[in-house]
């Protein structure tokens, strides 16, 4: 029992009256302002369909592969998109190796329905052969260090990763016309995925009252505030999710004034991202 | 030749050390009473490192070594910032950020009798002293300094507390006063406790002025004197 208890990270009573008494007037502990986006570092590797995002002290690694499998039997003509999540105990002490916790299935669960409920990745051109043979598209996200607000670093380290990610081009021949051939990326350029929009995922923080609310909170808010809640908007202003955790209620106009905050906000993320990918494109043609 | 150069303490101190390095010889060194700080472990006569670090010596006769992590490893005399978990019979479990939880004896405060015990609710933050830490067993901890007074031990109210590197909060406790402190003092009036732990606590009248110190004291952990400076003067025009 002792040794959970000293690997249990926990926060003092002082913390957690001053995080309060602060916000009261308006400051965070790490002199942001309530509605202030921390600033988004993202590393692209070499390879194709990886990426790396730094929020803080939060850091994610996103890695995207892909796999020829028979597509499922009710939508034969759609490839597939799935996703998992890998809570290193290096990121945090209180992440159990083996299982996944209720944390790493509800990022995961966030980040997958941001993306297909939105149909940001287009399912359909995935497919090679109807009923046969289509792409099963796996995003693994990797936390690697636990700053608070994992949900929008993981969701930026998806995204980031599918628009990198380039797949094997294929083509149908042999006899009947029903052989796949996957040429290998000397041969043929290899064809980056269908993405229409990229879906930004948004956490806020509730503290005591709804009166106080605040954007991306960091590892300390999130062990004082009552509640929060994630909407994934992208930058057009269309809302693709929301997802409201923990217990505190929330009134309509909050959840008003979250949606425009983070179409606000959502726009200048959709800019890094693509800025990070072009960047890394240009690299890699010379 | 080669033994006289291991024995000779200049040789090794203020130079890195890696573990297992051999850095002093009691054999060539009788009639001496040497006092032995953390990362250092005798075998027979040979004193080695257990640890990297810069092998530190004071006069006149302690020797330890000095490094920067994120865990503590408790040693004898410390002053450290714990946090309380669990409040049992005869002990408190504080938590000093060590590979184990710290006990302190419930009469380990000044004046402390069985019925005086004090209640602290579990997150409480203590300033507390190392009084025993040995291998295999959890550390002792106390509330009072040597002589059994309260000194500056106890609880810590108010105010905000936050975790660096144990290098930096030796740092911020090294004399002459670390430059970072020096010019935050000069401009803004606050109160700090630094565990050795590499815990820091702050507080001050209001909210922003306990912000803008801790948010500096994180920032100069790789910063040289002069650079320290010019942060902290960078941060102060911004909250003026």
């Amino acid at each position: 029992m002792e040794g959970r208890l000293a690997n249990s990270w926990r926060l003092t009573v002082n913390d957690k009256n001053f995080i309060k008494t602060a916000l009261l007037s308006e400051i965070r502990i790490d002199g942001r302002k309530p509605f202030e986006y921390l600033l988004i570092i993202m590393v692209i590797y070499r390879e194709d369909g990886s990426s790396e995002v730094q929020l803080g002290q939060t850091r994610v690694m996103g890695m995207v592969t892909a796999q020829l499998v028979q597509p499922y039997r009710d939508r034969p003509k759609e490839g597939i998109l799935s996703i998992f999540t890998e809570f290193s105990p290096m990121a945090d002490p209180s992440f159990e190796p083996g299982r996944p916790g209720e944390l790493a299935v509800e990022l995961g669960r966030i980040v997958d329905r941001g993306l297909r409920e939105s149909r940001a990745v287009d399912t359909e051109s995935l497919c090679i052969l109807a009923g046969k043979f289509v792409w099963a598209i796996r995003i693994d996200l990797h936390i690697l260090d636990n700053g608070g607000n994992l949900v929008d670093a993981a969701n930026i380290a998806a995204l980031a990763a599918l628009l990198t990610f380039r797949r094997p081009e294929c083509s149908l021949g042999g006899e009947d016309g029903q052989e796949v051939i996957v040429h290998p990326p000397e041969i043929r350029e290899p064809l980056p995925l269908t993405v229409h929009h990229l879906p930004i995922a948004i956490s806020f923080g509730f503290f005591s009252n709804e009166s106080i609310l605040v954007i991306d909170p960091t590892h300390n808010e999130e062990a004082v505030m009552g509640g929060r809640m994630t909407t994934t908007v992208n930058a057009n202003g269309d809302i693709c999710a929301i997802q409201k955790s923990g217990g505190e209620g929330v009134p309509q106009r909050v959840i008003m004034q979250c949606l425009q905050l983070a179409t606000s906000k959502a726009a200048g993320i959709t800019k890094q991202i693509k800025d990070a990918v072009r960047l890394f494109s240009s690299k890699i043609v010379f | 030749m080669e033994n006289k150069q291991s024995s000779s303490p200049a040789s090794f101190v203020d130079s890195t050390v890696v573990p297992g390095d051999v850095v002093l010889d009691l054999s060539s060194m009788t009639n001496q009473t040497i006092k032995l700080g953390g990362g250092l472990r005798q075998d027979c006569d040979a004193i080695s490192a257990m640890k990297a670090g810069t092998l530190r010596f004071s006069k006149p006769n302690k020797y330890w070594i000095e490094s920067s992590q994120k865990r503590y490893v408790p040693c004898v005399e410390d002053t450290i910032l714990g946090i309380v978990v669990d409040s049992k019979a005869d002990n408190f479990l504080i938590d000093i950020k060590g590979p184990a939880m710290g006990f302190l004896p419930v009469l380990a405060f000044e004046g402390g009798t069985r019925r005086n015990i004090p209640k602290f609710e579990v997150g409480t933050l203590l300033y507390l002293r190392v009084v025993k830490a040995n291998f295999g067993m959890n550390p002792e901890l106390s509330c009072t300094d040597a002589s059994g007074k309260a000194a500056e031990f106890g609880p810590l109210k108010d105010g905000y507390m936050f975790e660096t590197s144990t290098g930096l909060s030796r740092k911020l406790l090294s004399s002459p006063t670390c430059p970072v402190l020096e010019a935050l003092g000069k401009r803004l009036s606050f109160e700090i406790a630094v565990g050795l732990n590499g815990r820091v606590w702050v507080n001050a009248a209001s909210p922003d002025t306990i912000v803008v110190v801790a948010n500096a004291i994180m920032n100069s952990e790789c910063l040289s004197g002069a650079q320290q400076i010019i942060m902290v003067n960078h941060l102060l025009k911004n909250i003026q």
